[in-house]
């Protein structure tokens, strides 16, 4: 017994460790390395992998719900099993492979995309402390160095599947996400320059020590970030490789059943990838209003407390009212009570730790804050049409690279004017631990230029470089090419009549 | 063609204000969400177009159907003695225009009291619903109220004999399976 106890412990990393032992041991390698990194590595997954499932049921509920439809209603309550009917489904089909295709590459590129999603989950900051898998110092640049890599799933798969749809589709989507990566990869160095660490966590406490959220020091920076992570994640209004209503399929084609399957996981994983830097970058994070490093285990229990209570409440008046007596209907009270239950002996033993509650919290936030901006994008893709192929290069091309180049010139300006008496102008920073911090009227010296200076300047400078561009219309294009026609004919025609007047006289 | 949409023309400055705010863009989102927000609240009400949510889980709530619609036919019976309120007078097989109506009667003595009168009584009513088209003209013609177009229009059968309603059915209506999933 003690020695199996002793191995566990061995293993156990440092923090379980210090709780039950109370010392410090000097070995840490397989504890902090291996074990526990093993262990997040799963929860992570298992709980990403549930959350993209249910994000296809959300994304139905949420579409139909803006169309005046209902969505799945049939598989459990609410439809609420349809992802694992879906996934079962999608296991049970038939798994083709085409004739013609490339067998091995075929096999590959789903398999690379989704693993290109996945790494990146490994450096996003969940929560604070222990609820990172690896806290590096260069995350951002992995982030978007590994999710680069799922263009080459997607290149491989359009190519293996040796059919024309699928070459095109790769084409078009992988020309997309190129294109896009340039915007996202600008529109984050204004919010790089003011946290200055490419650490996830380093960025997210910069902002805490900043006291603000730097979607108000770059408001730009997030528009071009939220547009560019949309079209680097092929979503609406950017969904051109899926664009269900126009095309067969994009890159995906040739693939059926689970392969397909692997596609779609990487998408939504890479939604929550792109959402999660977000927040990291402009959003501040798992902070919330300092909240996160105040809140003591009792507060903890009772907000856990509230939501569940909420939740019960939430089955009973939509789930149990007014049903007539089913299986459902019982299980459905059942679930009621027991939430009920666990609320109360939540509030009232409140079994948490000191750290264990901030953490959980931290979490929380930044899984709420996530689902919101989720919820956007849901939002977004089924409020506005999709973009033609023209216009999605044109508005990345020319519309998000610029506007990400501007935001960087002008905040370095406002950045440089800033900077402490002796080199900057205003002197609206100091310097604390080795970082330098805006002060109070620094703070407000950068939401003030951003939105005052920022924004009108990079308009301004969008219009006066698209002013050429017809309004994306094909008709007014068309329209204009006749009439330059029309004009120069009737020059031609006026200066021949002319010539012919001349000869006479 | 729409003017003033080309940037050779003039725009006016509300066009410019709403273009550079993305006026239009933000009303669409203002309205996809007020649709799912109602969504959320709202009692169910299947088929209610005023109801953010219109669909109707049909096998489950039964669908509507308008007042007037014209559905399964039915025999109608004398709410006192429950006889038949037919009097095989034959005029809505007449009126039909594609003839699908077949009534079948013999001449009965019935007793009235003390008189016997000699009267036409109804003995089979055929009607095949795979051939109406459901123009209520043998309803206008019925003198007794006794044929009726209901609103049950739930009329598919597993093959085509099934079409023809025999007085049985056309009195009792059809033996239903209901799913309630
Ligand atoms: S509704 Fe019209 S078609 Fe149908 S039985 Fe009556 S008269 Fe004939
Ligand atoms: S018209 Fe009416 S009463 Fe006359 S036969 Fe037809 S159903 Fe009977």
């Amino acid at each position: 017994m003690n020695v199996i106890i002793t191995t566990l412990l061995f293993a156990a990393p440092e923090w379980v460790r210090t709780a039950i032992t109370r010392e410090r041991q000097p070995n840490v390698f397989w504890s902090e390395y291996v074990v526990w990194p093993l262990i997040q590595i799963l929860i992570v997954l298992f709980i990403v992998l549930t959350v993209v499932a249910y994000l296809v049921w959300v994304e139905r509920k949420v579409s139909a719900f803006m169309q005046a439809r209902l969505g799945p209603m049939r598989v459990g309550p609410w439809g609420l099993l349809q992802p694992l009917a879906d996934g079962l489904k999608l296991l049970l089909k038939e798994d083709l492979i085409p004739s013609k295709a490339d067998q091995s590459v075929f096999t590959i590129a789903p398999i690379i995309s989704v693993v290109a999603a996945f790494v990146v989950l490994a450096v996003i900051p969940w929560g604070s402390t222990w609820a990172t898998i690896a806290n590096i110092n260069i995350g951002l640049l992995f982030v978007l160095a590994v999710s680069s890599i799922s263009v080459l799933g997607l290149v491989l798969a359009g190519w293996s599947s040796n059919s024309k749809y699928s070459l095109l589709g790769a084409l078009r989507s992988s020309a997309q996400m190129v294109s896009y990566e340039i915007g996202m990869g600008l529109s984050i160095i204004g919010a790089l320059m003011f946290a200055r660490t490419l650490s996830l966590n380093g960025i997210i406490e910069a902002q805490q020590a900043d006291r603000i959220w730097y979607v108000l020091f770059q408001p730009v920076g997030f528009v071009v970030y939220i547009v560019s992570a949309l079209g680097e994640t092929n979503r609406a209004p950017f969904d051109l490789p899926e664009a269900e209503s126009e095309l067969v399929a994009g890159y995906h084609t040739e693939y059926s059943g689970f392969r397909w399957a692997l596609f779609f996981m990487a998408e939504y994983t890479s939604v929550i990838v792109t959402t999660a830097i977000a927040v990291t970058l402009f959003l501040g994070g798992w902070t919330l209003f300092g909240l996160e490093s105040r809140i003591t285990p009792v507060a903890f229990s009772i907000v856990v407390a509230v939501l569940l209570a909420l939740l019960a409440l939430l089955i009973f008046w939509r789930g149990v009212m007014g049903e007539p007596p089913s299986i459902m209907r019982t299980v459905g009270m059942a679930a009621a009570a027991l939430f009920i239950l666990a609320a109360i002996a939540l509030a009232v033993t409140h079994p948490f730790t000191e750290q264990g509650a901030r953490v959980l919290f931290s979490v929380g936030v930044f899984a709420g804050k996530i689902l919101v901006l989720i919820y956007a994008y849901m939002w977004f893709r089924w409020t506005w049409p999709r973009y033609r192929y023209d216009q999605l290069m044109a508005l990345g091309w020319k519309w998000m690279i610029p506007a990400g180049l501007t935001n960087i010139v002008l905040t370095g300006i406002w950045f440089v004017l800033a900077l402490p008496k002796p080199q900057g102008v205003f002197g609206l920073m100091r310097e604390q631990a080795g970082r330098l911090l805006p002060t109070g009227k620094g703070i407000a010296y950068f939401i003030a230029t951003a939105f005052v200076l920022t924004i009108p300047i990079t308009w301004t400078l969008l219009a006066t470089i698209n002013r050429r561009t017809r309004d994306f219309n094909l008709a007014e294009q068309r329209q204009l090419q006749m009439r330059l026609r029309r004009e120069r004919l009737e020059k031609q025609l006026q200066k021949g009549a002319r010539e012919s007047e001349q000869a006479q006289v | 063609m729409a003017a003033a949409t080309t940037p050779a023309k003039r725009r006016t400055l509300g066009q410019i204000i709403r273009r550079l705010l993305l006026i239009d863009l933000f009303k669409g989102l203002a309205l996809t969400f007020r649709y799912n927000a109602r969504a959320l609240y709202e009692p169910r009400d299947g088929g209610n177009p005023l109801q953010a949510i219109y669909t109707e889980q049909y096998p489950k709530e039964l669908a509507r159907v308008s007042e007037r619609f014209r559905g399964a036919p039915r025999l109608n019976l004398d709410p006192e003695n429950g006889a038949s309120l037919c009097i095989a007078c034959d005029l809505c097989a007449v009126v039909c225009p594609v003839d699908c109506i077949e009534v079948g009667s013999i001449r009965r003595e019935v007793r009235d009291g003390d008189k016997v009168n000699k009267k036409k009584v109804l003995t089979t009513f055929i009607f095949d619903t795979s051939r109406c088209m459901f123009c209520n003209l043998c309803v206008e013609a019925c003198p007794t109220d006794c044929l009726e177009l209901t609103q049950s229009f739930e009329l598919a059968v597993y093959h085509r004999s099934g079409f023809r309603w025999d007085r049985e059915m056309l009195e009792k209506g059809i033996n239903y399976v209901r799913y309630t999933k």
